[in-house]
């Protein structure tokens, strides 16, 4: 029973991990996506960002690093890219963090415009600079709209999983 | 102003360096081993090459395996929209089969209407009389009183049925036209208490008037000559007497029923008629 509880717990903390991994590995295709490609957006970015600015010891910067090296194995661009783009992104929301004395909900929201632009600005400059890959940039900028205003949606479902996982 | 660049730069330090409890790197570190990694994979080193060859197939195969929850949806719901269309097709499968079965009834009603057509049809051109008129009419309403014994036919003065004319059902008579109206026409049948028709027995020179019960098994001949026994198995013609009726129309037959006792039944069976054949039943010249 202790040994159940005990697994049941590290399931439920390591929950945001294996989500991470998950869709560092799984990258839903247009076709599954069909008519909803349009609010398409970055799952992991969310995650990252929740988790480093709220529970940093939930999601360890190693694994946030190594879902970005799959992540670019799936993709097929150069190692690394993502990794950087995640870490600097987590940079920055660990800079919010330590900076931050009173932390609301809009404020963190509104904080996710520039963490999310200096993330993109990082992978951009390294895919321009390290890759022949050509993408658009039309896309990227309507996948980080939608990025960051689905962010209150998981910031609550976030909150209320780590709320439900304390209790226990 | 240099009290703010200071505070920025501890923050950056704190969260570049500062490891948590349970973090085991530390985001300076993950970052430049990210930019080596990087300039690593551009340089393309030989010893690189081999490295990212197996991480590829690892991270391939993993990501198969990943994704078949996604393929496994897939699969569900094509396999729910499968069973589903297969509902759907055997309820449109089941509404076109109850659909065939009553064509298959139509069918066979239509069928068995042609044969009693044909058979009409046919009486028309063999009986032994002919007539200058002869119309086919469908039985719309069969009185069912016990004794009162009449049709209505859908056959009227509009397509010249006249009073007093003859109704046959396949080769035998049935009865009369007593009442025509505009589109239909009353027929009093033979087993009508008020149904009399001038007869001659078979092989007998006896005539009688055959008159209705009610029955179609139990007639009633009526002027019979004193002391004259029927017989059974003798067929009743009409005689063809005050020319209403040509002679030699076989009308009943006489049999013994369980008590041994001689009755009269019709040959046809007014209950049946369907199609009927409305004559003048004028003489043969």
């Amino acid at each position: 029973m202790f040994y159940f509880r005990f697994l049941k717990s590290i399931f439920y903390t390591s929950l945001p991990i294996i989500f991470l991994y998950f869709f560092s590995f799984y990258h839903f295709q247009i076709p599954e996506v069909g008519k909803i490609n349009f609010f398409a957006f970055n799952f992991q970015m969310i995650l990252i960002y929740f988790y480093v600015l709220k529970f940093p010891d939930n999601l360890g910067y190693g694994n946030i690093f190594l879902a970005g090296i799959i992540n670019d194995t799936v993709l097929g661009i150069p190692l690394g890219t993502t990794s950087l783009s995640y870490l600097s992104l987590s940079l920055f929301t660990s800079y919010i963090r330590n900076a931050t004395i009173r932390p609301v909900i809009t404020s963190e929201w509104f904080m996710f415009i520039p963490a999310l632009f200096f993330s993109n600005f990082v992978y951009l400059i390294i895919i321009n600079n390290f890759s022949n890959i050509s993408f658009f940039y039309l896309e990227l900028l309507q996948n980080t709209f939608f990025t960051f205003l689905f962010f209150p949606i998981f910031h609550y479902i976030f909150s209320q999983y780590q709320r439900s996982i304390s209790k226990e | 102003m240099s009290d703010n660049r200071d505070d920025f730069i501890i923050a950056i330090r704190y969260a570049l360096l500062k490891k948590g409890a349970k973090q085991k790197f530390s985001l300076f570190f993950l970052i430049i081993l990210s930019v080596l990694i990087i300039t690593l994979d551009k340089i393309s080193l030989p010893l690189m090459t081999p490295i990212r060859a197996t991480l590829n197939d690892v991270v391939y195969h993993v990501s198969v395996i990943s994704s078949q929850p996604a393929k496994l949806k897939n699969y569900v719901s094509k396999k729910i929209k499968i069973h589903f269309n297969v509902l759907d097709e055997n309820k449109k499968l089941k509404r076109e089969m109850e659909f065939l079965k009553k064509q298959k009834f139509n069918n066979a009603y239509l069928s068995s209407e042609n044969d009693i057509l044909k058979d009409a049809l046919n009486f028309s051109n063999i009986k032994n009389f002919e007539q200058n008129f002869s119309i086919l009419a469908k039985v719309i309403l069969d009185q069912q009183s016990p004794f009162l014994k009449s049709i209505l036919i859908n056959k009227g003065t509009k397509r010249g049925v006249t009073k007093g004319m003859t109704v046959f059902h396949k080769d035998y008579l049935m009865g009369i036209v007593t009442e025509t109206n505009f589109l239909s026409s009353r027929v009093l049948l033979l087993t009508d208490l008020n149904s009399k028709l001038p007869v001659v027995i078979e092989g007998t020179d006896v005539n009688a008037i055959l008159e209705g019960t009610g029955k179609k098994l139990k007639l009633h001949l009526s002027y019979l000559p004193e002391n004259y026994e029927i017989e059974a198995d003798k067929t009743i013609f009409t005689s063809g007497k005050g020319g209403f009726l040509p002679p030699g129309i076989p009308l009943a037959t006489t049999y013994l029923n369980k008590k041994n006792k001689v009755l009269i039944k019709l040959l046809g069976d007014p209950d049946q008629a369907l199609i009927v054949n409305v004559t003048n039943g004028q003489v043969n010249q």
